[in-house]
């Protein structure tokens, strides 16, 4: 008997000994549990942040009341200040989702089709550096090179051009948030660009389809369920993003997770913190809903919803 | 009647490697032409350059007479079927095949009628609203063909489209494939591996190897007479020998010599001189068999049985002959009667004419 | 089956030795409350702060006990929630001292979650200052003072130091004007400056709000201690509210900053020390005795010197080059110049100012 067959033999025996063949059927389950207990941790924590939310907080004893009051979210309603950050966010993440699939797009594409080997090197090694550069530091750098007495201004101003103010308003947010996000829906457009034959395109242009009508009949409707997964996943975090608006808005643009930041801190009010982060779940969570509902259903490759 | 498509010494290089080179050809209309080679052969960048997702590094390609070097793929009137088909998975069969006369304007009150017709064309009536997944293996190739022919393209290109398909199946759709285009008159241009396809579905053949047109003719003349010995190795099954020749006579007679044996045998092609090395090949079905003694043809030798295949309709038989330095040849034999007494191990007479022997100057 | 056996009889020896370990602990640990811990971890803020706490304190205490102390750099305000979630739930808490605001310091106090320290001997001939106002005892006490100064960068101001906090409204500082990112350390301020008096704290802080509205045309950059040194390193900025701390940094390590106190005066305010309640006895033992330790005349006068903050320990001489400077209050008179506003009105009131902040910046 050949040797691999003995070590395979014995690896099954193994196997067999510590996962009997009536626990087959429950093979399945077990890879599931992480991933489910997961979710489950998760959702308790928003069933305690629900409970939180609807408790007012005694500023004497800086405890939450025992008693159950809708208080937390009569503030966000009454306060202008929680709309006006909300749209704001609301909006910074439909530009910034929709600017990041823009760019993400093409250079998806081109990563996938190119046939120059230190092009595609060139595309990845500037796909993967940012990752190991935090946001926080990279919101830095921004400041260094965007800066009043930045590069750029610099170049600008040895140019004989006046200087910009790049820095602190909500365009800069949007930026620097592009900016993070692109390498995220690089990496989940690239497989659905690959998943694509290149023979599709080919098909598409020799019945007659230019490159432009092949992108529009053929490679964006593929590529879609990619495009949607990458759009969710950047409006998700653009949503609760936090230390982009804080640096580069200068303090005066906040989006919605800094707000639910200085209740729980700033004021130690958990119960209002609480009550704004349901808001935010529930909106996000709402969009998101909306989004999968219009773009039909088999969008993330899911089956058995056919048309 | 002036050519479809003709390539002229065209050649393609990828950096140092030469896919194809100074290729040329022309298919006359409604003429079916298959290449065929073995992979990497270069045969599918043939196609792509007519098709037009190359562009050759030299030479010029005409179709219907005009140069196509500049024109794009989608200028050109060019119906093709890939080798995994590339159906659009998001459109329904009868939008696949509208997709060609939306795309190239034709005018949509014809459009319907257009794609019902050729649905019908390969038996598909029935099944427009189908997507690709929900056909079988079989009815996706009809979709391809009938999506690569609705607009009445000039020129047919087939890349291997039959390959992935189980044997019966592609068998079938051979003949399918045959009728569509006789049927339809369409020049089409196949390319393939397969050499029996070749031989059943073409017009013309053109072998490659290496990049090389190694041989252009009708199916019968390249089986009949290979120019080289790829060609004569590649289609069928063949014996090659090395063997030097002995004498030259009249009318392309020759003997060559193979191991310890002079054998008569009949040259191909190039003149052929007394000494010179050459290669000698001798196909599985024009070697006799008997168990000893008999009969009278122009050269036999005795060998052992090494391997006996039982393959139903014949028996192929693996034999060692020692008289051309323990050459091993290959035959078939049909005679159920032999099959019964004949064995493994067993000492066995072979013999073949004069002209079943090929002899191929060297190719250097 | 020997699996289980072995198992089985493994958990039960093991819980003989886990009972017998736990006594054996624990007897000791009753003898002895005194027992040195390894280290104790004390939460500080960064930069400069840190840096003169590890100098003036931590080293020296660790020189003197053995004790090594190490510095926990998480933000106060994300400490409070996980110390008060701590004591509630009968954990010990993650860190042995907390340095903090007095405000925060003295909403944990009203939370309940902090030692009382008033057994501490150091605490014998300090100022005034070092206790905490409107609590019992000691459950913190206040370390020094400081103070909100107004720090600008000299080239734009040719004609000297700015006289009065509504230079910020001058369009000439549009976007170059810098606050902390909740108002803090300007909010009373903010009330004068906009045509109020200190009397209006915290009733009637509307002068301070229309302040902040005409602020807002001006386009401030809000921010945090390390932004304003940031700021002004880049050019960003040309004037801010800052603690005098930050700003003396920022000049020690070569940016061209100055500070001064306007004709409105600067909020003046202190940090405290805090023992969360909890720790093992030991732990909280040699917790306190940092605290003691902190409040030594040694500790005060290195510590404070190099912050450059005016001590809560009597009679010490200020850092050369502050001798004579606004921000290091000594005299009545400089006192005078300061606005302080006592920690129960700042811990009752300043959510409602944070609030009102954010309503006019980020709206």
């Amino acid at each position: 008997m050949p040797l691999t067959w003995r070590f395979l033999d014995t690896i099954e025996a193994l196997v067999a000994a510590l996962w009997p063949a009536r626990w087959r059927g429950a093979t399945g389950w077990a890879f599931l549990m992480p991933a489910l207990l997961l979710v489950g941790v998760l959702v308790i924590g928003l069933g305690y942040m629900l409970e939180y939310s609807l408790h007012e907080l005694n500023l004497a004893t800086y405890r939450l009341r025992d008693e159950y009051a809708l208080t937390n979210y009569a503030t966000f309603l009454n306060r202008p200040v929680y709309g006006t950050v909300l749209w704001r966010t609301v909006l910074g993440s439909v530009l910034v989702t929709g600017i990041t699939l823009l760019l993400a797009f093409p250079y998806a594409y081109v990563l996938v089709r190119t046939r120059v080997p230190w092009v595609r090197k060139a595309l990845l090694v500037t796909l993967f550096l940012p990752f190991f550069i935090g946001q926080v530091v990279r919101a830095y750098g921004w400041l260094i090179v965007l800066g009043r007495e930045g590069l750029v201004n610099s170049l600008l101003t040895g140019l004989g051009l006046p200087a910009q103010d790049l820095l602190f308003h909500f365009p800069a947010v949007i930026f620097g948030l592009v900016q993070y996000m692109l390498p995220f829906a690089i990496l989940l457009i690239v497989p659905a660009i690959t998943a694509i034959p290149e023979d599709m395109e080919r098909a598409s242009e020799s019945l007659g389809a230019p490159w432009p009508a092949t992108f529009r009949h053929v490679v964006l409707p593929m590529a879609w369920p990619g495009l949607i997964g990458a759009g969710v996943v950047v409006f998700t975090l653009t949503m609760t993003d936090f230390a982009m608006p804080e640096i580069l808005g200068g303090g005066t643009t906040d989006f919605f997770a800094s707000a639910i930041y200085d209740s729980f801190f700033q004021i130690s009010n958990p119960g209002l913190g609480a009550a704004l982060s349901m808001v935010l779940v529930t909106l996000g969570s709402l969009i998101v809903a909306a989004v999968f509902a219009l773009a039909g259903p088999g969008t993330l490759g899911i089956r058995g919803a056919r048309t | 009647m002036n050519p479809v498509v003709e390539l002229t010494r065209v050649s393609k290089t990828f950096g140092d490697i030469r896919a194809v080179s100074e290729a040329s050809l022309s298919v006359a209309r409604g003429d079916f032409l298959t290449v065929v080679g073995p992979s990497g052969c270069g045969k599918t960048t043939l196609l792509r350059m007519i098709a037009g997702f190359e562009t050759p590094s030299s030479g010029e390609i005409r179709i219907n007479g005009d140069r196509v070097d500049v024109v794009p793929p989608y200028r050109r009137s060019i119906g093709m079927v890939f080798q995994k088909l590339a159906l659009f998975p998001h459109m329904t069969a009868a939008q696949n095949i509208a997709y060609p006369l939306k795309m190239r304007r034709f005018a949509p009150r014809v459009i319907p009628g257009l794609v019902k017709q050729y649905l019908e064309l390969v038996q598909l009536g029935g099944l427009g609203d189908r997507r690709p997944h929900e056909l079988s293996g079989g009815q996706q190739q009809r979709v391809a063909i009938a999506r690569a022919l609705v607009f009445s393209p000039d020129l047919l290109l087939l890349d291997e489209p039959l390959s992935a398909l189980d044997r019966k199946l592609r068998e079938e759709m051979q003949l399918e494939f045959r009728r569509i285009q006789r049927e339809l008159a369409v020049t089409t241009i196949n390319v393939t591996h397969d050499q029996r396809e070749a031989l059943v579905m073409s017009d013309q053949i053109v072998v490659m190897d290496q990049g090389v047109i190694q041989q252009a003719a009708t199916p019968q003349a390249l089986y009949r007479q290979p120019a080289n010995r790829f060609v004569a190795h590649f289609l069928g099954v063949t014996t090659l020998l090395d063997g030097r020749v002995v004498r030259v006579g009249d009318d392309g007679d020759v003997a060559v010599q193979v191991g310890d044996t002079v054998l008569q045998a009949r040259g191909v092609g190039q003149a052929l001189v007394t000494g010179a090395p050459v290669d000698c090949a001798i196909r599985a079905e024009r070697i006799g068999m008997a168990a000893h003694g008999q009969p009278g043809l122009d050269n036999t030798v005795d060998g052992v049985v090494l391997q006996r295949i039982f393959e139903g309709d014949r028996v192929v038989y693996v034999v060692r002959v020692p008289a051309l330095g323990d050459a091993v040849l290959s035959l078939f034999d049909r005679d159920a009667d032999v099959h019964e007494t004949t064995t493994e191990g067993q000492s066995v007479r072979l013999a073949w004419q004069a002209r079943d022997l090929m002899v191929f100057a060297k190719q250097t | 089956m020997t699996i289980h056996a072995t198992l089985s009889t493994g958990r039960r020896r093991f819980l003989q030795w886990g009972a017998a370990g736990a006594g054996a602990m624990a007897l000791p640990g009753l003898a002895r409350a005194q027992d040195k811990p390894s280290e104790i971890i004390v939460r500080a803020w960064g930069g400069a702060w840190g840096e003169s706490l590890k100098a003036g304190v931590a080293d020296p205490f660790t020189a003197a006990t053995g004790i090594d102390v190490r510095l926990d750099f998480t933000e106060d305000n994300e400490i409070k929630p996980k110390l008060w979630a701590a004591v509630d739930q009968g954990r010990i808490p993650p860190i042995h001292v907390n340095w903090d605001t007095t405000t925060n310091a003295t909403i944990s106090a009203l939370r309940g979650v902090t030692v009382d320290l008033s057994d501490l001997p150091n605490l014998e001939g300090l100022l005034p200052l070092a206790k905490p106002t409107g609590l019992d005892g000691y459950p913190l006490v206040n370390t020094y003072a400081y103070v909100y100064v107004c720090a600008y960068r000299p080239e734009a101001f040719p004609d000297g130091p700015p006289q009065s906090w509504t230079v910020m409204l001058d369009p000439k500082f549009k976007g170059r004007v810098a606050l902390y990112d909740d108002g803090i350390g300007f909010n009373p301020i903010a009330v004068i400056a906009g045509g109020g008096t200190f009397d209006d704290v915290p009733d009637n802080m509307e002068p301070g709000y229309a302040f902040y509205r005409k602020l807002k045309e001006n386009q401030p950059l809000l921010g945090e201690d390390a932004d304003f040194t940031t700021w002004f390193q880049n050019g960003e900025i040309d004037l801010a509210c800052t603690i005098s701390v930050n700003a003396r940094a920022a000049r020690q390590s070569g940016i061209a900053v100055e500070w001064t106190v306007p004709a409105e005066g600067c909020k003046v305010d202190t940090d405290g020390l805090w023992v969360p309640k909890g720790l093992p006895e030991n732990e909280e033992y040699w917790a306190k005795q940092f605290v003691n330790f902190a409040l030594s005349e040694q500790a005060q006068a290195k510590w404070c010197s190099l912050l450059g903050l005016p001590p809560v320990y009597p009679g010490l001489a200020p850092p050369e080059d502050l001798v004579g400077d606004p921000s290091y209050p000594t005299t009545p008179e400089d006192f005078a110049r300061l606005v302080s506003v006592p920690s129960p009105v700042l811990v009752e009131n300043q959510p409602i100012w944070f609030a009102r902040f954010s309503e006019i910046f980020q709206g």
